[in-house]
């Protein structure tokens, strides 16, 4: 018998009376409708398919999201989703297969909000939806063969937790796609708030949970749903909203932590201990102009850490590792780079000698000529080097301008972490503490 | 907004649980960022008088500390005389998110009870409370019987 294909590609639409249609599509030649009731079993399903196509109810199976589904399994139990594949095959092995698309489609456009409640399965998967929602959207979890990409794949076993799905070649099961001998599931996420391509998935935020625990905001204190929560062995949970403020302000100080595994983190902010969130694409939910600002701060912040530096000139600010850590001539070299040479420790042009004196020199150096347009240019960044030189002190250790907007003596370097004393210009001590802290 | 929606429930859950060390609390509700009241100690010398406090919280508030403020003037080592004090739980470097207001208070009202002469902000005061124990109840006493407010009535 050579292997027939059925594909019933559909539209369940929800109506108030949770009864949907099925458009089915037999052979990829001509369709027609089923209709079905949210509360049949996958039973009446085969019988209504196994009826339409003259074929018997006992030689189909339905696969959804890899696992066989059960005749006794309610349609509204699956969590059909927006646009998701049912497949379905015929027989015991895999000569004959029936392929069932479904595409879902709440009815009417609206539904009331107590319906859509209680049609509305627990969501337990977000993702961040980059591409159409520019959200975090609840997300579906999908299996497909690893080989050939085709979800007409059954798992021998189900996953049981994150690891299973996230680590690649833990869950292995049957490829029913006809000439392929795939036996490794691939898992993968993608929004259900809109239709997507099989290849459109997105990457699964799985810190962020459904409130199912009524779990108080670390932050804010409210009860709201979805959370995140922190891997600390508390699992302090936080609101998105607040969780976005986090973010933003620790962004704003540039204070996240550089982790040489994780990338560039955040703990919890109880400060415990192993809670760094240890999957970047968390930190979407600044938002796309956010979300590239974090991205530089954390390839400099990475570039710093593997003891390169970053050019001074204004408007370049070119990630340069210099071979020898010795050398104090660094040039920005062209055409990547802007070309302007300069001094490792002083950050000004390039200079021989001590680097204040230079400084000292240059304010007195009047006799020669210069091009006007480049004198021009010159003289504003004298103004910014002056302002910042008047508000601000080089940290002792990097050198990097500080201002004091407040507060004691006691100075935290946001770069090198140096605690360091505004007034002795050195490192914070006791004796710091007793004859000045504050005044 | 995270501050606001925080400070509200903060304030609600400080006046229902009605300490008996932080009196009279104003807040506008217009803007929920700065809070006003009064500090009740039950120590020696500071149990004759009433001392009238605002805690500014940070537009960034809980992710930033809240900063508290002396506005009637205290005889003590750890409190300047600008009002400032200096309170590690609310200092940049120990402040966590999780922290609530009601404990910057009770650790506010610890400090005033009992003072740090190891951590001063006033290096005269402390070394009078150390070394001259007498002086310092006399002279803070005065301080409060000259300076300080008048202690609510108990219900």
């Amino acid at each position: 018998m050579s292997p027939e294909k059925i594909v019933i590609l559909g539209t369940i639409l929800i109506w108030r009376s949770m009864t949907a249609v099925i458009n089915i599509r037999f052979n990829s030649c001509h369709s027609h409708l089923l209709h079905v009731d949210s509360s049949w079993t996958i039973e009446k399903v085969k019988e209504q398919i196994a009826a339409e196509e003259g074929v018997s109810p006992n030689d189909i199976r339905i696969i959804f999201a890899g696992r066989e589904l059960q005749n006794s399994t309610a349609i509204r139990e699956i969590d059909l989703g927006l646009h998701s594949v049912l497949h379905v095959i015929q027989g015991r092995k895999r000569n004959l297969s029936l392929q069932v698309e479904t595409d879902c489609e709440r009815g009417q456009g609206e539904v009331p909000e107590t319906e859509k409640e209680q049609s509305t399965p627990l969501n337990h998967y977000y993702i961040f939806c980059k591409n159409e929602c520019k959200k975090v959207c609840a997300g579906k979890l999908r299996v497909r063969c690893s080989k050939c990409k085709q979800g007409s794949f059954r798992l021998e076993q189900e996953p049981s937790c994150w690891d299973d799905v996230l680590k690649p070649g833990r869950i292995m099961g049957v490829c029913e796609e006809k000439d392929c001998s795939g036996d490794t599931a691939e898992f993968f996420f993608k929004c259900a708030n809109h239709s997507s391509t099989e290849d459109e998935s997105s990457v699964v935020l799985y810190l962020i949970k459904a409130n199912t625990r009524n779990v108080e905001c670390i932050t804010c204190l409210a009860i709201c749903d979805p959370v995140l929560v922190f891997p600390c062995l508390e699992g302090h949970s936080m609101c998105l909203d607040c969780f976005r403020i986090y973010c933003q302000t620790k962004l704003n100080d540039r204070d996240f932590i550089q982790h040489p595994e994780l990338g560039y983190t955040l703990p919890c902010p109880a400060g415990c201990d192993n809670s760094l969130i240890n999957e970047v694409h968390h930190f979407r939910i600044l938002g796309d102009d956010q979300y590239d600002r974090y991205q530089r701060f954390s390839t400099e912040e990475c570039l710093l850490q593997m003891g390169g530096v970053l050019c001074p000139q204004p408007g370049c600010g070119a990630g340069l590792l210099p071979e020898d850590e010795q050398q104090r001539r660094i040039e920005c070299a062209t055409p990547q780079g802007c070309g302007f040479i300069f001094c490792r420790r002083c950050f000004q042009a390039f200079h021989q000698g001590d680097c204040d004196q230079r400084l000292m020199d240059t304010a007195s150096t009047t006799g020669y000529s210069v091009d006007p347009a480049r004198a021009e240019r010159a003289r504003w960044e004298r103004l910014s080097k002056d302002t910042i030189g008047k508000t601000t002190k080089p940290c002792p250790q990097c050198n990097v301008p500080v201002e004091k907007a407040g507060g004691c003596m006691h100075m935290q370097c946001t770069r090198c972490k140096l605690d360091w004393c505004w007034l002795c210009h050195s490192p914070w001590s006791r004796e710091c503490m007793g004859n000045h802290w504050f005044g | 907004m995270a501050a606001t929606r925080r400070l509200q429930k903060e304030l609600t859950d400080l006046r229902k649980a009605g300490l008996s060390c932080f009196r009279d609390i104003i807040v506008d509700e217009k803007n929920m960022l700065q809070w006003q009241g009064l500090i009740v100690p039950e120590s020696v010398p500071y149990d004759k008088g009433a001392f009238r406090i605002t805690i500014d919280f940070p537009a960034e508030y809980p992710f930033k500390p809240p900063k508290v403020t002396f506005k009637t003037k205290i005889y003590h080592p750890n409190i300047d005389e600008k009002g400032q004090v200096c309170l590690p739980i609310i200092s940049a470097e120990n402040w966590k998110p999780a922290t609530k207001t009601d404990q910057v208070i009770q650790a506010l009202v610890a400090l005033v009870n009992t003072p740090e002469p190891e951590h001063p902000l006033r290096a005269d005061v402390a070394e009078e409370y150390t070394k001259d124990k007498k002086k310092f109840l006399k002279n803070a006493e005065e301080f409060t019987r000259k300076n300080s407010e008048k202690r609510p009535v108990d219900k």
